[in-house]
């Protein structure tokens, strides 16, 4: 998936103006790292990203379509495009690791075969297929972590965002969790993931997009 | 679409690759259509269960609050069945001039007989007017110690329409008009008790109608209630649903199906209530029946009805849940 913001600014309905003149572009299959300071806007620009919040001036074009031409109904669909990590939108408890795994394709209605296969290798690649019946209470946090990983990437999207990802994690899970979206991008898919952590950015070797009071600071300028 | 081409040479060619990927509105699958239904009543049945206190606190005040105007509609239908024969009997009365010949008051007999709202006519001679008499009551004493029979020539005419509210105005007409033949000396239709009667009845149904409304407001009211609750408790799931790509139709689903289960349960046991009930008054009431006619059979809810009922109260169920949710879910927004 290939995303461009042009000039784009969000100013909250308290006033508060969360990102401001932001432009970027980011190439289908390219993977990158936002950081910013905390309130720097990193979050605001990933809700953006999935319509979650609208921007209040300049373009939002995924794929071709600027989104402010998206309507209401149009939303869950371009979501279904979208894998998402995002702290405050976690596990289900109330149903198996399986089961979360699966939402997003029961969601969209695929055939319950299709889900087992899909769910069951999702969580191979996370390392976690030995815990499908388990409660995700009953799972360490960096395994929760993982579930919600698997979760978002079962759908295939074409771009993964995370959300500080790593926000809790021991740095060798971290790490981990790091090798694992990259694994995502070298198969095609288009990765934004938003950190604090600058070392473990440092490391990676990606494109860095920072943020500070609202404004891309670097990183923006090329791509 | 973009405002800077040059910068860009690639974005046209872009564009073109993937606008078929976008799938604004995936193309209609009957059979993934009805495989998401058929799982999400058997789940939403299984959401009841997660709150059984609460669902059959609901599942017991629907089934009384549709109970009530059912019971009242069995009995309205049983006084219909026994009006109903009372109906037939309803007849004009003409008591002819006592000077008249018997000959001008058959004739009087036949024309009538041939008149189109009129279905047949008996004729009452005197003689047989005084046997009835002597028959029925303790006349005879004063009957056979007058000097001659004092009774007039009696028609009895029964007129093609039954006798009810809406036949009444014209069975009026038709008896004015009987009381205007010049052989007629008086025409009684023995009907202002059916026309009390059948007031008292559309005022009974009337009652019923308004009620059956007001307890179906207030199972709309029950269910939506009910349902609101169980949005609210489930209202991470909603977060996490429309997070991963559910449309607000995917969402609600399973909250209008809890409506239709609602619904289906409380009107089960409305008609069970109502079917217990008929049978725990049956004996007494068609002890009751027969004073009044025999051959009678007490009516209760029929399968129809009961289908009905169920109908009903399904609709309502889902119509409750669909007020309740749908400003609801679209009012729970992910931040
Ligand atoms: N829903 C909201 N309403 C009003 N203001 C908001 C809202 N969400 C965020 N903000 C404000 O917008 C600014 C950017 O917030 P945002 O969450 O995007 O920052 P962030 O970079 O993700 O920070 P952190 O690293 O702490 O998560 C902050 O000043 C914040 O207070
Ligand atoms: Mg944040």
């Amino acid at each position: 998936m290939e995303i461009e913001f042009q000039r784009v600014g969000k100013k909250y309905e308290s006033g508060q103006e969360a990102l401001s003149q932001v432009s970027f572009h980011l190439q289908q299959g390219e993977m990158a790292f936002l950081t910013g300071h905390s309130g720097a806007g990193k979050s605001t620009l990933m809700k953006l990203m999935m319509m979650i919040e609208r921007q209040t001036s300049g373009q939002i074009i995924v794929d071709g379509v600027d989104l402010r031409t998206l309507s209401r109904r149009a939303i869950p669909q371009h979501r279904r495009r979208v894998g998402v990590v995002f702290q405050n939108h976690q596990l289900l408890f109330d149903r198996s690791v399986f089961h979360n795994v699966a939402l997003p394709l029961q969601v969209s209605g695929a055939d319950p075969q299709q889900i087992a296969k899909r769910v069951r290798a999702a969580l191979d690649k996370v390392g976690l297929l030995d815990k499908e019946k388990y409660n995700p209470m009953a799972l360490s946090g960096g395994e929760q972590q993982r579930v919600g990983i698997a979760r978002a990437v079962v759908n295939k999207p074409q771009l993964l965002l995370a959300d500080e990802p790593t926000g809790n994690l021991d740095p060798k899970l971290s790490a981990e969790i790091m090798n694992l979206f990259q694994e995502f991008n070298r198969v095609g898919v288009t990765v934004l993931v938003a950190s604090h952590d600058l070392a473990l950015v440092a490391r990676m070797r990606h494109r860095v997009l920072t943020l500070s009071q609202g404004r891309m600071v670097s990183g923006g300028g090329f791509g | 679409m973009t405002q800077k081409p040059n910068q860009r040479g690639a974005t046209r060619e872009s564009i073109k690759a993937t606008q078929h990927h976008w799938p604004t509105r995936s193309a209609f699958q009957p059979g993934k259509y009805l495989r998401q239904h058929q799982a999400t009543l058997t789940e939403s049945f299984m959401r009841l269960l997660s709150y059984p206190l609460a669902s059959v606190m609901t599942v017991m005040v629907i089934a009384i609050a549709l109970s009530l105007p059912g019971g009242l509609y069995v009995l309205l239908k049983n006084v219909h069945s026994v009006t109903d024969q009372w109906e037939q009997q309803s007849v004009i009365t003409l008591y002819l001039f006592p000077e008249l010949e018997d000959t001008q008051a058959l004739a009087l007999s036949h024309r009538l007989s041939a008149q189109a709202d009129i279905a047949s006519v008996e004729y009452i001679s005197k003689e047989e007017g005084l046997r009835y008499f002597e028959r029925s009551s303790g006349y005879e004493q004063i009957m056979s110690s007058l000097p001659e029979n004092p009774l007039p020539i009696v028609l009895r005419v029964i007129p093609k329409a039954d006798v009810d509210v809406s036949t009444l105005p014209s069975l009026q007409a038709l008896r004015d008009q009987l009381a205007s033949q010049k052989e007629v000396d008086y025409a009684e239709l023995d009907a202002q008790w059916l026309q009390r009667l059948a007031n008292i009845l559309s005022f009974g149904q009337r009652f019923v109608y308004a009620l059956s409304v007001l307890l179906v407001v207030a199972v709309l009211l029950i269910v939506g209630n009910t349902i609101r609750m169980a949005v609210e408790s489930r209202r991470n799931e909603v977060l996490v649903m429309k997070l991963v790509g559910a449309t607000d139709a995917y969402i609600r689903r399973p909250f209008l199906y809890m409506g239709f289960w609602f619904g289906v349960l409380g009107g089960f046991f409305a008609s069970l209530c109502i079917l217990l009930l008929s049978w725990w008054v049956s004996s007494p009431a068609q002890r009751l029946i027969e004073l009044y006619q025999s051959g009678l059979q007490l009516q209760t809810f029929n399968a129809d009805e009961i289908v009905l009922c169920l109908t009903i109260s399904a609709f309502v169920g889902v119509i409750g849940a669909w007020i309740a949710v749908s400003r609801h879910i679209a009012n729970i927004e992910l931040q």
